[in-house]
């Protein structure tokens, strides 16, 4: 009996199993008799290969779940890939982007600061109902910040502007600090629209969509030209790092991926930001009489999405070495079908982290199995068309995430005005 | 109940792969294929990749000892860059490659190199110069081929009288450059010939050419030759004329000469000629089976251009089954 319990709760993973007994089954061999879909490298290319989406579609589930949606991740993803090709080549540089561009930094620290004030104090604190400035990454800007930040930024532009010289190349920690910064207050924005002028998330999304899009062919200058990232510079030998495996075993972008799909999911698991995710989710209204600070938490989830969305960006000029301002066209759908067929339902409240890995693994095991056998492309189309479909269609009978979703059946229903009362489902055999 | 459900449907999404599978065959190895070739093509959507797809697999016809894996990019770097991963699990003994972009192909192509795959770069390059060999058309050669017969066409050397109209393909395009140096190599050196138009780029596409040209019909009482980048935009030249009655009046000069586009519009005498932009597809897996076969070749190959008029239009078309 409780094996069977074990395995409900796992319902979600069998479409991924099936599909990976087929890909080893239906596998064509090397000429010495090798399976290749099997083979270490193949499985690695396919995780390298879903790190951009996957990133994009950790931070669309938790959007999602917030009865929300988000279309803004792939223009946000190649605005910053425009960004991270200019910081590594300084190809392009006007004097405001080179004063801007270490302003930006020190904004970064603080907010990142903030950042891990907000995740370490979440998670310390669990369950617990916490004070509303746990909720608020941009807290550190608020505060005695500001002028300190201030009188620092001025002092640098005005020792920039006095030498006028470009600053030297920046390295991948820096570019990691502030591109995903960039992407955290864009998202903010997002957030911040749809909240205070009380607008959709699609159209507000949507205008940012089209608007980052714009600016990342302004950025990246004449006919939004690709912003190659020489090969011989200090900037390619630094991102290959950030392309290649980590001590031969898994790819680094891969790893990208898990570790904020890890690190999400154990913010939406196991502390109270999470549960007010779901609660929003399930009925927005409720949760607001119940005193959370609605806002701030979708205010929160959005500057999460536009940051993921820009560290897919990064990873995207590592892997691909250019900056692209049309890079992301289409990824906004991609995220979203990964996350749906993860299981996470588009009305919100219902779904998991857990479900959009499987989600985003079929998607890429799936690409890697018609590939493999070299069926017609259009043919794949069709297929992956058909997949999908097939997929939710089996999810859909099956409403367990992993990490803590509900259902609203049976005695779960407990229809009260504080859904503090929902608990998250208790399956034990999480992470 | 809800867990047979389940269980049934599982099986159904497992299966609908396979019965599309299993009437393709499971590709088991061909016995007697001695090469495994890859092909990563960046898109099959525009007619001269679909060409290129065509020569290609021709060709590959021809050699019973190859086979010929084509993948399709779908026009995404990211999907191309996953497709020569593949291909490169797949352990293929060649790869020939049409980036769509240099940099953004150049690690995956350096990745093929360092497992010991040979690279051959076809139309458009990459950021290494560790291929083995690149091949392509050369615009500047097409551009001049275009010119020496705009002059021809218009009085000779030295004679030619006319009023001139160029559309290019895109004023950002190196290839829109080349097409239009090369032509001016010859155009600009006849007192005769005047040029009516400054620049106009209808982006490669026929409906905008057809309204640069309705305009420039509607300013000039004589034009008496219009030299478009790429053939569809000279036949959209040639339709505004049409439809103002003036096409007989002047001469349509295409690029690219694609059996089923400009060729044919050659053959039914609406454009005057076409210089072909030769797709490097035959040529590459020639070159590939060469190296394959332990015969040295060339750093780079650039392909010639024809000129394609009346004459050898019919045949063309015959060569490509359709006439």
């Amino acid at each position: 009996m409780k094996l069977w319990r074990t395995l409900s709760a796992t319902k979600l993973y069998w479409g991924l199993l099936l599909l990976f007994a087929i890909g080893v089954v239906f596998s064509p061999e090397t000429s010495s008799g090798k399976n290749i879909f099997l083979s270490y490298g193949n499985l690695t290319d396919v995780l390298r290969q879903v790190s951009i989406i996957g990133l994009a579609a950790v931070g669309m589930t938790t959007v999602i779940l917030i009865a929300g949606i988000d279309l803004s991740v792939g223009s946000l993803m190649a605005f910053a890939s425009v960004v991270t090709g200019m910081l590594l080549t300084q190809e392009g540089w006007t004097p405001a982007a080179t004063m801007a561009v270490p302003a930006l930094a020190i904004v970064a620290f603080l907010i990142f600061a903030g950042l891990a004030r907000f995740i370490f104090t979440n998670l310390a604190r669990g369950d617990e109902a916490v004070g509303h400035h746990e909720t608020v990454i941009l807290d550190p800007l608020r505060r005695v910040w500001i002028p300190l930040a201030a009188g620092t930024v001025a002092a640098i532009l005005a020792a920039l502007y006095a030498a006028s010289h470009v600053p030297t190349k920046f390295g991948v920690v820096a570019v990691l600090l502030v591109v995903p910064a960039l992407g955290l207050l864009l998202g903010a924005l997002n957030g911040i629209i749809i909240v205070r002028g009380r607008l959709q998330p699609f159209i507000v999304t949507l205008a940012m969509m089209v608007a980052a899009l714009g600016i990342a062919r302004l950025t990246a200058g004449q006919n939004s030209a690709v912003l190659p990232v020489y090969p011989g510079s200090n900037a390619t030998a630094d991102f290959n790092n950030l392309r290649s495996m980590l001590w031969g075993v898994a790819p680094v972008p891969g790893l990208f991926f898990i570790a904020a799909a890890i690190i999400y999911g154990a913010l939406l698991r196991f502390t109270a930001f999470g549960r007010y995710v779901y609660a929003i989710g399930g009925n927005e209204e409720a949760t607001r009489l119940s005193g959370v600070k609605v806002d701030r938490v979708k205010i929160t989830v959005y500057a999460f999405s536009g940051m993921l969305a820009s560290i897919a960006g990064v990873l995207y000029v590592a892997q691909y070495r250019q900056g692209k301002p049309d890079a992301g066209a289409g990824l906004e759908l991609d995220a979203i079908a990964a996350v749906v067929i993860g299981g996470t339902s588009l009305m919100g409240g219902r779904g998991s982290i857990a479900g959009t890995i499987v989600g985003v693994l079929i998607f890429g095991l799936l690409s890697n199995i018609l590939q493999l056998h070299n069926i017609n492309s259009n043919l794949q189309l069709v297929l992956k068309g058909l997949i999908i479909v097939v997929t939710v269609l089996v999810q859909e009978r099956n409403l367990d995430g992993l990490f803590g979703s509900w259902s609203f059946k049976g005695q779960d229903r407990k229809a009260q005005a504080g859904s503090a009362a929902i608990q998250p489902g208790k399956s034990k055999e999480s992470s | 109940m809800k867990r047979r459900d389940f269980v049934r449907l599982s099986v159904l999404a497992a299966g609908a792969p396979l019965t599309i599978y299993l009437p393709l065959g499971v590709s088991p190895a061909r016995a007697e294929a001695k090469w495994k070739i890859g092909f990563s093509q960046v898109t099959t959507i525009e007619p001269w990749r679909v060409q290129f797809n065509k020569d290609i697999e021709a060709e590959a016809k021809k050699h019973p000892e190859v086979e010929l894996i084509i993948t399709d990019g779908e026009d995404k770097t990211e999907k191309q860059v996953a497709d020569v991963e593949n291909l490169i699990r797949q352990e293929i003994n060649a790869l020939l490659i049409s980036p769509k972009e240099s940099a953004g192909l150049t690690g995956v192509v350096e990745q093929a190199i360092d497992a010991k795959i040979p690279v051959i770069v076809l139309d458009r390059n990459v950021e290494t110069d560790r291929y083995a060999q690149f091949i392509g058309g050369d615009n500047v050669v097409i551009g001049r081929a275009a010119g020496e017969h705009a002059v021809k066409l218009l009085g000779g050397p030295g004679a030619a009288k006319g009023k001139l109209v160029e559309i290019w393909g895109g004023l950002g395009t190196q290839a829109s450059h080349d097409r239009h140096d090369g032509f001016h190599e010859f155009t600009d050196k006849e007192a005769g010939i005047e040029n009516l138009l400054d620049q106009q780029s209808a982006d490669w596409k026929q409906a905008a050419a057809y309204d640069i040209m309705a305009t420039a019909l509607r300013n000039h009482e004589k034009i008496d030759l219009v030299y478009g980048h790429n053939d569809p935009m000279a036949y959209g030249a040639y339709l505004a004329a049409k439809d103002v009655g003036r096409e007989k009046e002047m001469m349509f000069l295409g690029v690219d000469a694609l059996p089923n586009e400009g060729v044919t519009w050659v053959h039914n005498g609406e454009l005057t000629a076409t210089f072909l932009y030769p797709t490097p597809g035959a040529e590459g897996l020639r070159q590939a089976i060469k190296l394959l076969n332990g015969e040295k070749i060339e750093k780079k190959i650039v392909l010639p251009t024809m000129t394609v008029t009346k004459e050898n239009a019919d045949q063309i078309m015959k060569e490509n089954g359709l006439l």
